[in-house]
């Protein structure tokens, strides 16, 4: 059995880790961006590589990475597969058979696609692997969210490992009671998923109750303006990193488009 | 037999046990100490990473574990992970259902349960809106209408009042009287010295020590050690032994005796 991680967060002490998560997150959001706005194969496989080396610096574990990469990966191969069956536009044509025409060009265009997916998917894994739930949610909150929203995914974070293991032994409760989960057909699994389902529900609504009587009597809402315990500070370093990100952001679409282009 | 959980925390250290049938087995131990870990090997909920469980000269190794819960069935300490049906019948009817009997079958292993924990006026109503001392009821019942010869019970008096604890421990009794098999997982010392007849401490995924009652009561520094506090009775009488009285008493009436007698000398 493969040990699921429900927080991604690794707790290190790499330059990464200790970046101030607001330019965290407004890095990923732009490097996400240029993922998007890139259409060149080897413009896409270098911000790839660049990715790569990013999640080796951040000293992600083989087991960690390989969990995380594993679904983009499938994922990136099913693109490569599919995407020349459903774009038969272009030449030189490879193979056809009746209205299916390979191209060459969408081959390509299926790799670039597949990488493309590759940079936005493995980019947020760094902002996971090196951002604690709790830095991330107060970044957000800095960054202009509600506070009640800052919270609200906190504590649903917070709850994704309990309620992970919470399901666990309610699987382990009907298992011993000879439900077999994985026999039979579509209707039967879904029928037995029940047994499992109903007293998950129960258990998160009461759980929900719990929380909400704790967080009143704590006096949560008491005061609008609210003050932090722990401050968000930015350093010269994290400037440093977010105006290096914002150059690197700027000059390849410039290089691109030219400066006649709006971006 | 050895179990680790997946990310190398080796939970049971080498266990090697040999419960017999009919008999009245405590595990006792503090927490993490393996007792749970070791009944969940029984029933083929975990699977030992090392050696293997045998029942009735049959390993289990390769069997479903909805087969193995024929023979050994596991009563889990929180009633809320299981109860999912909307009457109490039903509920207790869901196990022998899973396992194949047939309808009549399971009309008379439902009915045989429901009287045993007592249930017999709450039948028809909604598990979820029972008191929790019901609701494990309701969840051991499940257990016993499978009918098998093994029942593991994991800590199943938590959360509930004095009054409650005998009620149902009686009841677990008369389990044992018909001849099933049962293993009892508690920290209630008290519970140990009245029902079981056979007591295994664990400490550090190892069995401790693996006696009678009596012999394990006797032993004060290795239950201290396994974060385990003796029955107040058990206590008095080892305060009392310096004046004679004899130190391995576990029950309010022994002690009593055993007093009695030396004032009458």
């Amino acid at each position: 059995m493969m040990p699921v991680f429900v927080d991604l967060y690794a707790p290190k002490n790499t330059f990464l880790h200790r970046l101030d998560p607001r330019v965290k997150i407004i890095s990923v959001i732009l490097i996400s961006i240029l993922a998007l706005l890139l259409a060149s194969l080897i413009a896409l496989t270098l911000l790839l590589v660049v990715i790569f080396v990013l999640l080796f610096l951040a000293r992600a574990t083989f087991a960690r990475t390989m969990f995380a990469l594993k679904f983009v990966l499938r994922f990136m191969v099913l693109i490569v597969i599919l995407w020349p069956f459903f774009d038969p536009s272009g030449t030189p044509v490879l193979a056809s058979l009746g209205p299916v025409k390979i191209t060459e060009p969408a081959i390509l265009r299926g790799i670039t696609s597949a990488v493309r997916v590759g940079c936005l998917a493995t980019v947020w894994y760094i902002l996971l692997f090196t951002t604690s739930q709790r830095d991330l949610v107060r970044a957000l909150v800095k960054l202009g969210v509600r506070f009640d929203f800052g919270l609200t995914l906190a504590i649903a974070l917070r709850f994704l490992p309990t309620f992970s293991s919470l399901i666990d032994s309610i699987k382990d409760a009907q298992r011993a009671r000879g439900l077999e989960l994985n026999k039979g057909g579509i209707l039967t699994r879904s029928r037995n998923y029940l047994a499992v389902l109903i007293p998950t529900i129960v258990a998160a609504l009461r759980t929900a109750d719990t929380l909400a009587l704790a967080l009143q009597s704590r006096a949560y809402g008491a005061r609008a303006d609210r003050s932090y315990l722990r401050e968000l500070n930015m350093r010269p370093s994290d400037a440093f990193v977010l105006g290096l990100l914002v150059v690197a952001f700027v000059v390849p679409l410039v290089a691109k488009y030219g400066f006649a282009v709006p971006l | 037999m050895k179990y680790s959980y997946p990310g190398k925390i080796e939970a049971l250290k080498g266990v090697d046990l040999h419960i017999r049938s009919g008999d009245y087995v405590a595990i006792v131990g503090g927490n993490g100490s393996g007792k749970t870990t070791l009944a969940k090997t029984l029933n083929g909920l975990l699977r030992p990473s090392h050696g293997s469980v045998i029942i009735s000269g049959q390993p289990i190794e390769k069997m479903r574990l909805a087969s193995i819960a024929k023979y050994v069935g596991y009563a889990f300490q929180n009633p809320d992970h299981q109860l999912f049906c909307s009457t109490v019948d039903e509920e207790v009817e869901f196990g022998p259902r899973n396992l194949g009997y047939e309808e009549k079958e399971i009309k008379e292993k439902t009915g045989h349960a429901i009287s045993i924990m007592g249930l017999d006026e709450v039948r028809d109503e909604a598990p979820l809106s029972l008191t929790l001392g019901l609701r494990r009821r309701v969840s051991i019942a499940s257990v016993i209408a499978m009918d098998p010869r093994v029942m593991i019970f994991d800590e199943p008096t938590t959360g509930l009042d004095a009054k409650e604890i005998e009620n149902l421990m009686d009841n677990i009794a008369l389990l044992n009287e018909e001849g099933h098999t049962l293993i009892l997982i508690t920290h209630d010392m008290k519970l140990v010295a009245r029902h079981s007849r056979r007591v295994i401490v664990m400490a550090n995924g190892r069995v401790v020590l693996d006696s009678d009652p009596r012999g394990v009561f006797s032993n004060l520094d290795l239950l201290r050690e396994s974060s385990l506090e003796p029955p107040p009775v058990t206590l008095l009488a080892h305060k009392l032994s310096d004046f004679g009285v004899r130190r391995d008493a576990i029950s309010p009436d022994e002690l009593v005796r055993s007093v009695m007698s030396k004032g009458a000398r």
